[in-house]
């Protein structure tokens, strides 16, 4: 066990330091670096629902939206009246001062994952009771349904979008913007791996694949299940109003369909990964969204206008190849690193059998 | 535990190795060449027009290279154009200006297509002090942000379709009308409805419907029934190519009755074409027409460049193709009145143009639109089968004049 552990220990130090160091490493990715943070946050507590928990959601992109939308407002409404910032044309500038940025965006941001995981709670007792494709319908619908309403609510810049306060321009030095996002991003997701690691030691976890594999007998043995899985949902929320307020500060710009409630890409990026990267593990999000950010930003520029099929064959090969995504596949090659006992005899007799 | 720091250090140098190349390939200025970079939207629902502009500068591109390049220094030199796939998604296209600017080291931008993509932009842009000339974004809210780098070739989305009601009223006897009006949810529309809420105000007229649409504008009977119901004295509807298309097929499959109908992207919608008589008598403003007056000495006039576009590409070009050669020759002629490469100096040059080109006269406001150019207004006119745009408003160059009211379609054949 101590073993284990100062491995462990090597290989966190190691992240960590790299991820400290990546913004200085690679200077021109940091837009990018930030992205791969969001989206790794995304895939992970996507799973906690889609893997542990067997829900299949769309829904989480309702929250990521949420979020962007409430750090924005609450990053200009603290300061200014809301309303003629994002009044139709935009005649009048208003500018924040340094202060006013970060404290705007540091309250913006603790709304914004509060609020997301108060809302997971209403709609999850509403909702988490549905099961199978139903959940996943009707949660795709949430997504849809947000972006629409969005898109007619005046004070929030409806139609015309909401452009979020610009990074203080007394800041001279045009990387610090970068640096912030990106490290913003960063202590998020350590924060939300530090979590989810936790529950992943933990009887919650447990819980979760109880009702992931038969929640009829989960519930005959006594667990409410309803409360853990809005529990679950609501810490999904949580980690997602966060990841969308620091990528609306970002982009610099919300528009309600394409930006905040983007079902069509990053609601479906968040499932693609988690399952791309294996479904039901700690690291397998984690792998999946940097193997997919990297896939996307490296070959899609090369195949300019196809990169939808491609990523479309790419869906095609992960679920005919690796059905169980990567880590899946790799625990059924070697499932002695997996900390899984296998009887040599029982294997060879499996291999004769073939 | 050897292996795994082992391992690390090797899958660190590695990346550390090809990012770092990949980061000081490219250039700003690479031997005679200029490189400039544009996200552009080839796939998702900007798609069609994000080809028209892509066609429109690569179009520039090789006639500016062709005669001569551009001149600095005494040297002279090739425009190159770097392009991504924004997907039509504003959030893309940051995270590409981005990438443009700190990757590829772009050091002078060309905009994307419409005002969405152009605001997600512009920040980026700005923050790096990049000077972008844009041909597609004419939201009236990216002029008043205080951009300093951000130059449009074209009329702002306001200005649209203004005119269209000053026309109205006038064939009422000067007496204001009943407006129906349905604008899909973007920025650039929305800017087109704030235009005609101005108009509406101005000249006392009154709206009556006032609908919102989705995006991917694909149904509007909702609206059109209502129209039916209400009898408006004019119907506005804006919504890129999409929302013209299915304006144009819904009105005519609805058989709805309106004295006059106003539309943005007839042309890029090539209404005349694909949908021949049904599109006759709508209203349309544009931002060029090939029967304007003015010339250059690259494409000569609109004719010639109409001729020589069809040749390249096979169709007529629309405005937003010809808005968008016409950002190359601004971005020529910056260049060599600043006679160097320096960002600020291009900034300067591009911030003095005052200049003639086949698309219009292009001199830039303090908010970095185009103000020397106004909006034209055209008609669907049809000869039995073959329908054409007739430039109705302004009246220096009306070809045609403009025809009140619409026949209802009980007696349109």
């Amino acid at each position: 066990m101590g073993k284990v552990k100062q491995k462990d220990l090597i290989l966190y130090s190691g992240l960590i330091i790299l991820g400290l160091a990546a913004p200085y490493l690679f200077s021109a990715f940091k837009v990018q670096l930030t992205y791969l943070c969001v989206l790794i946050v995304l895939a992970m507590t996507w799973n906690l629902q889609g893997g542990e928990m067997g829900y299949n959601s769309f829904g989480n992109i309702l929250f990521y939206g949420l979020g962007m939308y409430l750090t924005a407002s609450v990053q200009v409404g603290m300061f200014f009246p809301l309303a003629e910032w994002t009044e139709s044309g935009g005649e009048k500038t208003f500018v924040h001062t340094t202060a006013q940025y970060f404290q705007g965006i540091g309250v913006g941001l603790l709304v914004a994952a509060i609020i997301p995981a108060l809302v997971a709670g209403a709609i999850g007792y509403a909702i988490l009771g549905l099961r199978g494709h139903y959940f996943a319908i009707c949660t795709l619908g949430l997504g849809i349904a947000a972006g629409e309403i969005a898109g007619g609510i005046e004070i929030i810049g409806a139609g015309q979008g909401f452009t979020t306060p610009p990074f203080p321009a007394e800041i001279v030095d045009p990387e610090a913007r970068g640096k912030f996002f990106y490290f913003t991003s960063f202590i998020v997701l350590v924060l939300a791996f530090i979590f989810v690691k936790y529950i992943y030691g933990s009887r919650f976890r447990l819980i979760l694949n109880a009702i992931r594999d038969n929640e009829d007998k989960a519930e005959a043995m006594g667990i409410q299940t309803m409360k853990y899985k809005i529990v679950g949902w609501m810490v999904s929320a949580f980690f997602c109003g966060l990841a969308g307020g620091i990528m609306g500060g970002l982009i610099g710009y919300i528009d309600s369909t394409d930006v905040a409630f983007d079902g069509r890409e990053m609601g479906v990026f968040m499932v693609l990964m988690a399952i791309l990267g294996g479904k039901g593990t700690l690291w397998g999000p984690i792998i999946g969204a940097t193997l997919f950010h990297f896939f996307k930003e490296g070959l899609w520029t090369f195949i300019l206008g196809w990169q939808y099929v491609a990523l479309g064959v790419l869906i095609v090969v992960i679920v005919i190849y690796f059905p169980e995504g990567l880590m899946g596949w790799l625990r059924e090659k070697y499932p002695e690193r997996f900390g899984e006992v296998v009887d040599e005899k029982d294997r060879k007799s499996q291999v004769e059998l073939k | 535990m050897n292996k795994i720091a082992k391992l690390f250090i090797t899958f660190i140098s590695a990346l550390t190795l090809t990012l770092t190349s990949i980061t000081s390939s490219f250039a700003k200025v690479e031997g005679d060449m200029i490189v400039l970079g544009s996200a552009i939207s080839l796939t998702g629902k900007y798609s069609s027009n994000g080809v028209h502009t892509q066609n429109g500068y690569n179009m520039a591109v090789d006639r500016i290279n062709s005669m001569g390049g551009v001149k600095v220094g005494g040297k002279s030199y090739k425009f190159e154009i770097i392009y991504y796939d924004d997907e039509s998604n504003p959030k893309r296209a940051a995270q590409l200006a981005e990438r443009l600017i700190k990757q590829d080291g772009v050091h002078y931008m060309l905009g994307p297509y419409s005002s969405g993509l152009t605001k997600a932009i512009a920040p980026v842009t700005e923050k790096y002090k990049i000077p972008m000339v844009e041909a597609n974004g004419a939201s009236r809210s990216l002029f008043t942000k205080g951009y300093k780098y951000l130059f449009a070739v074209l009329s702002p989305a306001n200005q649209y379709l203004e005119v269209a009601i000053d026309l109205a009223v006038e064939k009422n006897g000067g007496k204001g009308v009943k407006i129906a009006q349905a604008f899909e949810q973007d920025a650039f529309s929305q800017d087109v409805r704030l235009g005609i809420l101005d108009a509406a105000k101005r000249t006392g007229s009154k709206i009556i419907i006032d609908d919102k649409l989705p995006k991917e504008l694909n149904d509007m009977a909702a609206t059109l029934a209502k129209v039916k119901a209400t009898k408006p004295d004019v119907l506005v509807v804006s919504g890129h190519t999409k929302g013209a298309l299915t304006a144009i097929r819904q009105i005519s499959e609805m058989k709805v009755d309106v004295p006059m109908l106003a539309m943005t992207h007839c042309d890029a919608a090539k209404l005349s074409k694909q949908h021949g008589k049904k599109s006759e008598y709508a209203l349309c403003a544009s931002q060029w027409h090939k029967n304007l007056s003015y010339k250059d000495k690259f494409f000569g006039g609109g004719k010639k460049y109409d001729k020589d576009f069809k040749k390249e590409f096979g169709y007529a070009p629309p405005y937003q193709s010809a808005e968008s050669s016409a950002a190359l020759l601004v971005f020529k002629d910056a260049f060599e009145r600043a006679n160097s490469f320096d960002r600020d100096k291009v900034r300067d040059a591009l911030k003095a143009t005052d200049m003639q080109t086949f698309y219009g006269n292009i001199k830039f406001g303090p908010g970095g639109q185009n103000i020397a150019k106004p909006m034209i207004l055209f008609q669907v006119r049809c000869k039995g089968d073959s329908c054409e745009n007739k430039v109705v408003a302004p009246t220096k160059w009306a070809s045609d004049k403009f025809f009140h009211p619409i026949p209802p379609w009980s007696e349109r054949g």
